[in-house]
């Protein structure tokens, strides 16, 4: 069978192993809860509750008036210790909802109801309410994704389940273990926006989840698992829609565009459980891993949780660490301490030890043009660079820094360990900073 | 525990590791089966000039990093393939100091002086060579058309460019001596085929492009027959081949973008046979190329490559 993939990309080493095969496990309760008033893409939440206060798991705890936010909730039921500005896992100072939960947690949650009859205006609410948005990391709040513009409407839905991040299985583990409930969250979302196909896109690394998910689909109509190469990153939103359907979206569109709306397998279960349960988004499942974990583990976590209780549930670093990564190798953010705290679009925490980090001292771009074959947006990220070195922004433009969506495809090729993504952030900024005068 | 020693740095966390040093010696690995024919025909005098152009490279190198406070950089193999491009570039008979000063010029001046490895505008062993050609033009013009060292050479095939089919083309070496091996001309100049081993496997290792070889060569094929010549002589003889495979796709020196890399191919093929046929054949290719490499950078700001979904705005 030819598999399904996009032009460009790279093939690093996957080292999924260690957590394929674990079940995910239950953790327990850390001290406290720190839930940022901003975990998605838009208006941050203010909050609605005051210290001191009583708080239920699953009740509402800041809301914003604005058409791109998402509510947040209290991931456990306990006591409101503090509302302060902390450092969320990008360094930013957000403020923040600090929670010391109660010793035994209530459990909520399990009856279900039959979700097939509700409406699609129906299923967007759910999504509101929840606070869902997307999970797969770009935590975008995903009733908007499902209120498709005028004019344009949307014909395929696709579950994103390549998980091409190296070491990251929590997409994985959810596919094979909640198999149902995202088939199940894929029909809402079909329903939600008015589309016929639905498909399911997993790498050819995962062919046990494949297997599964067609072994469920048998004699359902309109939605089929595709199979697709296992190249990062082809998950990405644009190479995943151009590898399934060929439809490419253009330069600063959106999926809609090409009649299309993407989401991660994690957001289609997450629909899932708000819609038969009510749910909303307080834990999600992610991946501890890499060569400075003891064992590592696929776990479901409350947000809030610090890396440090995710560690130690871990059995603690191996060796000494060296870099500590919240979310994926490729795109994941550097910690500087332990204290930064899981959000809803955290996929994992992958922790080399100090022998296994790579540094690389930067050099001078030799023109290798390896970057150009590697960039699946066809950018020339080595002009982006030279332009962003010496400020010449406008330049940077007309190399299409801003179709960039940083993958660090450019990087992980490049034989002068130039690290690309920082110059395109820097250049980003100073383009919006530019326009907005 | 001890976060405070926690690196953090932007993504993406995992790189391929080693690529400049791989990349580098795969060049000197494609350059094995030309080097071997070159000492098989010149012997002693290609093992002498490729020696002693590859020791100069690395001291030019050591000595320029230490006086501008940098570390030394051998393990990337730049200089040792400069050192031997540049061997490669010259006739066997040449005097030893010629080497020294094409390959000082290459490495200390062009490369390292300006910022080393990735800053250069032009191709540093060409640089060197070119230098040379202007400054002992004669002596070495004289070596290259005669040769004759121990009766092992005779004179560069280039000779025969430009004489069309008059009394002086039936002494020209013909097709297949060129391709296999012919000793005539610089060490580089002995074999196609040992050229286009080499370049198949910088091909398949993804450290050139065809589009750079064969768009020069192409030009240089058609162009060269509408005014006359033979083409096919014409691309096998003298240095266009090494040049084209090896010089021209310099990754520093040559445009990145493809249809950049296409014009710069032509503009090259078309400067190589003007030269060829209107000026001097000797040096044409390494001037040609040269200013080829100035204009790489405006090139590729001419010919911005068309990004993922983007179509052409209908008017």
């Amino acid at each position: 069978m030819e598999l399904k993939t996009f032009r460009g990309g790279i093939h690093p080493p996957y080292q999924k192993e260690a957590t394929a095969n674990r079940a995910t496990v239950e953790i327990s309760l850390p001290a406290e809860v720190v839930i940022p008033m901003q975990q998605h893409v838009g208006a941050p939440d203010s909050p609605t509750v005051s210290v001191g206060d009583r708080v239920e798991a699953g009740q509402k705890i800041g809301t914003s008036e604005a058409f791109i936010s998402a509510p947040v909730h209290a991931s456990v039921s306990g006591t409101v210790k503090a509302i302060e500005d902390r450092p969320d896992f990008t360094g930013a100072l957000v403020q923040s909802v600090v929670i010391t939960p109660d010793p035994g947690q209530p459990s909520k949650w399990t009856d279900k109801r039959d979700t097939s009859n509700l409406s699609a205006d129906q299923i967007r609410d759910i999504a509101k309410e929840a606070g869902l948005v997307g999970l797969g990391g770009a935590a975008f709040p995903t009733y908007v994704k499902l209120s498709p513009p005028e004019g344009k409407p949307i014909d395929t839905v696709i579950i994103n389940g390549c998980e091409c991040e190296p070491f990251l299985t929590c997409d994985h583990r959810l596919m094979l273990e909640r198999t149902d409930d995202l088939i199940a969250g894929l029909k809402l979302m079909m329903k939600a926006v008015g589309a016929q196909r639905g498909y399911i896109g997993v790498e050819a690394n995962k062919m046990d989840a494949a297997d599964t998910l067609t072994a469920k689909l048998a004699g359902e109509a309109g939605i089929d698992v595709s199979i697709l190469e296992v190249k990062y990153p082809e998950g990405a939103e644009k190479m995943l829609i151009d590898a399934i359907t060929g439809r490419r979206v253009p330069p600063g569109k959106l999926p809609s565009e090409v009649g299309v709306l993407v989401q991660n397998v994690g957001t289609a279960v997450a629909l899932q459980d708000a819609a038969s349960t009510g749910k909303p988004v307080i834990d999600r499942v992610i991946t501890v891993t890499g060569p400075g974990i003891k064992e590592p583990k696929n776990m479901l976590v409350k947000v809030g949780t610090s890396i440090e209780h995710l560690i130690e549930q871990c059995g603690g670093f191996a060796g000494t660490p060296g870099k500590v990564i919240m979310g994926g190798p490729m795109t994941g953010w550097a910690q500087k301490d332990l204290t930064a705290a899981v959000v809803k679009g955290t996929s994992g925490v992958v922790v080399f030890d100090s022998a296994s980090v790579d540094v690389e001292e930067e050099q001078r771009c030799v023109g290798c043009d390896k970057c150009l074959d590697a960039c699946p947006m066809f950018l020339m990220p080595n002009f982006i660079v030279k332009y962003a070195k010496v400020g010449k922004w406008e330049m940077a433009d007309k190399f299409g820094v801003n179709d960039c969506f940083e993958c660090g495809c450019c990087s992980y090729v490049c034989p002068s360990g130039i690290s690309h993504i920082a110059y395109v952030r820097k250049a980003k900024a100073e383009l919006t900073a530019a326009e907005k005068k | 525990m001890a976060s405070q020693d926690l690196i953090v740095s932007s993504p993406p966390h995992l790189r391929e590791k080693g690529l400049m040093g791989s990349a580098m010696r795969d060049v000197a690995i494609a350059l094995i089966p030309l080097i071997a024919v070159s000492i098989g025909f010149f012997r002693l005098y290609a093992v002498v000039n490729l020696a002693v152009a590859v020791v100069t490279a690395i001291l030019c190198e050591l000595v320029m990093r230490a006086i501008m406070g940098k570390k030394a950089n051998i393990g990337d193999f730049s200089a040792i393939v400069t050192g031997l491009l540049l061997a490669l570039l010259l006739p066997p008979a040449v005097p030893l100091w010629w080497v020294v000063i094409g390959v000082v010029i290459a490495v200390a001046i062009v490369k390292e002086l300006m910022g080393g490895l990735g800053s250069n505008l032009f191709n540093p062993a060409l640089f060197g060579f070119a230098t040379l050609m202007i400054m002992a033009r004669v002596p070495l013009q004289v070596s290259y058309n005669l040769g004759s060292i121990d009766g092992v050479t005779t004179a560069t095939p280039l000779t025969f460019i430009g004489v069309g089919s008059g009394p002086l083309s039936g002494f020209r070496p013909g097709y297949w001596d060129l391709f296999f091996g012919h000793a005539g001309g610089a060490l580089g100049e002995v074999s196609v085929l040992a050229i286009l081993v080499g370049a198949a496997y910088l091909i398949y290792k993804g450290h050139v492009t065809w589009q750079i070889p064969a768009s020069i060569l192409g030009t240089c094929f058609v162009l060269s027959a509408i005014l006359g010549e033979n083409p096919l002589y014409f691309i096998l003889a003298g240095g266009l081949m090494l040049g084209a495979f090896f010089m021209a796709t310099d990754w520093v020196t040559s445009p990145d973008n493809r249809w950049a890399q296409i014009v710069y191919g032509v503009l090259i093929g078309v400067l190589v046979v003007v030269i060829r046929l209107y000026a001097a054949p000797v040096g044409a290719v390494a001037f040609s190329i040269l200013i080829g490499n100035a204009f790489a950078p405006l090139l590729d700001r001419m010919f911005v490559r068309k990004k993922f979904g983007e179509v052409k705005a209908v008017a």
